[in-house]
């Protein structure tokens, strides 16, 4: 895809109007940045400016002063940098990784699981020669289309007659994740840039499906399988939904959960808490934002 | 060729066991009055339903939800990419970074600088009172969560319409310029014209998107938030710790009907405005 210039004439026909809305963009990129910055900034803060700062409750200071009412006022910057809350989230603090791998073992087995399903099944709808196949396929369109407070009731009943609602291992989350009719979607629509050509040409050679899968198909896929592991990770690293409904354990629980409570709790160790849970994706996100804006792209439908 | 077959086989198997049969099983007990064993009753279950207060609130709450944060959000978004489109190089990449962090960063991550924003002791309210004006109880009403809705969801609509924009031809453009059309001239009839199909895809993703909200409700005010921002995904959910299948299932099969409804339609429309 070209992306388009932006030093022709069409840019200098907005000269004059160019400086408000650069500004606009300006604006809104400081308002959507500023809840990750300052959430990265007090990650350095001390547990004392933590806990001083980020109360309403009076202090006896404020009473002898003859303060009334307090607000919190949150910082920009830490009057005091310093590593503690990681060492403390990272190292002294057991539950919290816990916590984190709960959130591995839920997003993991259905990234793995569900590019595999997604990659046979997008394939298999390629060659399959059937005459109910697009009737088929948009059940998937249809279902993939249902808000997740549709498919949950599905979900629950299934996991019920297959006694896995209750399974430590999370199967009640993970199934319907890897089978999800999304990543045979995403996967399909990706495929749609490979030429028929090409499969033909191996198929002249005498090669096997299973040869063209993994030797003309799978080394093409590079961009769509990114795109595919991208979102699907980005969404079941942030589960709440399934969480609440499945996990009883607090134990148990991803870290998405646990950090919305845990304001009532330490709050000291929320900032490096947060930065912690929010780096893989963001990292994903730096690494391959052209993927994970080519996998929005087809997961629109056209 | 039968071969092919065997590579539709686990997704397709799958998708039967933990997508149409339950599915189907739901539709089953939304007629009947207990799972097991249960007689036909006809349409109680979804009268029932409608008489449900908790159900109605609900439902009003998400369709304001989505009635109000989907215009919102496509404006935005529509004005955010074409700014953005008019960069290039090294600064539309930033830029559309900028956009799609909200849309990776996990909802709890953000969960405790919210609350130190809108609780009613919180940053703005502070703000509020520096200049003299009473507490307002941010937490309690919709604009909260149509902002953080806002953050989080506009980068995904701005991928798309960039990619919309990307695709009407630069000639276009040359042409109306060179006819002397002015700003708003060509806005109307080349950027609206051919950006129609992409609205529409804007659309429908929009929608489907605007239902995520419950996680950042859920997270930020709990099981039973205050009655202004009761979703239906509330509701749903405190049926499943009572268990109470044929409510879930009614509610359930209103929910996919609805959606049904409504995606067929704009399909429809997406068709004739391709034509």
């Amino acid at each position: 895809m070209n992306r388009r210039g932006g030093t022709d004439k069409s840019e200098r026909r907005t000269v004059r109007g160019l400086t408000s809305p650069s500004a606009f963009l300006a604006l809104m990129s400081v308002l959507l940045a500023l809840p990750l910055a300052v959430t990265v900034t007090n990650s350095f803060m001390t547990e004392m400016e933590i806990s001083l700062r980020y109360t309403d409750k009076l202090s006896v200071f404020d009473i002898a002063e003859g303060i009334k009412e307090k607000f919190t006022s949150i910082a920009l910057l830490p009057n005091e940098v310093t590593l503690d809350q990681y060492a403390e989230v990272l190292v002294n603090q057991p539950s919290f990784m816990l916590l984190l791998v709960n959130s591995v073992k839920i997003t993991l087995p259905v990234v793995l699981g569900g590019l595999v399903v997604s990659l046979l099944g997008a394939y298999g709808f390629r060659v399959w020669r059937w005459r109910f196949k697009e009737a088929v396929f948009f059940a998937y369109i249809v279902v993939m289309l249902m808000p997740l407070q549709a498919v949950l009731v599905p979900n629950y009943i299934m996991a019920d007659i297959l006694k896995i609602k209750d399974s430590s291992l999370y199967l009640a989350i993970i199934l319907p994740g890897i089978f999800s009719p999304f990543g045979t979607f995403l996967l399909r629509q990706s495929m749609k840039g490979l030429p028929e050509a090409n499969l033909e040409a191996a198929r002249i050679d005498g090669a096997g499906e299973w040869y063209i899968f993994c030797r003309v198909v799978l080394p093409q896929m590079r961009s769509g399988i990114a795109a595919y592991m991208m979102l699907t990770f980005i969404e079941y690293w942030n589960i709440v939904e399934q969480a609440v409904i499945f996990i009883k354990d607090y134990t148990k629980e991803p870290l998405s959960v646990y950090l919305s409570r845990i304001a009532d709790g330490r709050i000291s160790l929320v900032f490096a808490a947060s930065c912690v849970y929010m780096f893989p994706p963001l990292w994903m996100l730096i690494v391959g934002q052209k993927d994970l804006e080519k996998g929005i792209e087809l997961s629109g439908i056209k | 060729m039968k071969k092919h077959v065997l590579f539709v086989i686990p997704s397709l198997a799958g998708f039967i066991v933990f997508f149409i049969l339950p599915f189907l099983i739901a539709l089953g007990y939304a007629f009947v009055n207990k799972p097991i064993g249960g007689a036909f009753v006809g349409l109680k279950n979804f009268i029932d339903l409608f008489h449900n207060k908790s159900y109605l609130i609900g439902l009003r709450n998400t369709f304001i939800f989505v009635g109000t944060s989907v215009p919102f959000n496509i404006l935005l978004s529509l004005l955010a990419a074409m700014l953005i489109n008019k960069l290039a190089g090294k600064r539309r990449e930033l830029f559309t970074l900028v956009f799609l962090i909200p849309l990776v960063i996990p909802s709890g991550s953000m969960m405790f600088f919210w609350r130190l924003m809108f609780s009613s002791g919180g940053h703005l309210n502070g703000i509020l009172a520096a200049l003299g004006q009473a507490r307002v109880k941010w937490l309690e009403t919709n604009w909260v969560i149509l902002i953080i809705f806002l953050w989080k969801n506009m980068g995904y609509n701005v991928v798309l319409f960039l990619a919309g924009l990307n695709n009407i031809p630069r000639e276009y453009y040359e042409a109306a310029q060179a006819d002397g059309a002015n700003a708003l001239q060509t806005f109307r009839h080349i950027t609206a014209v051919c950006l129609m199909p992409t609205f529409l895809l804007v659309l429908i993703m929009s929608v489907i998107n605007s239902f995520k909200v419950f996680k950042e409700v859920y997270l930020l005010m709990g099981s039973y938030p205050h009655e202004s921002v009761y979703t239906l995904q509330h509701f749903m959910n405190n049926m499943f710790y009572s268990l109470d299948y044929q409510k879930l299932a009614a509610a359930t099969t209103v929910f996919v009907l609805i959606i049904t409804a409504f995606t067929q339609f704009l399909f429809k429309l997406e068709r004739k405005v391709s034509q």
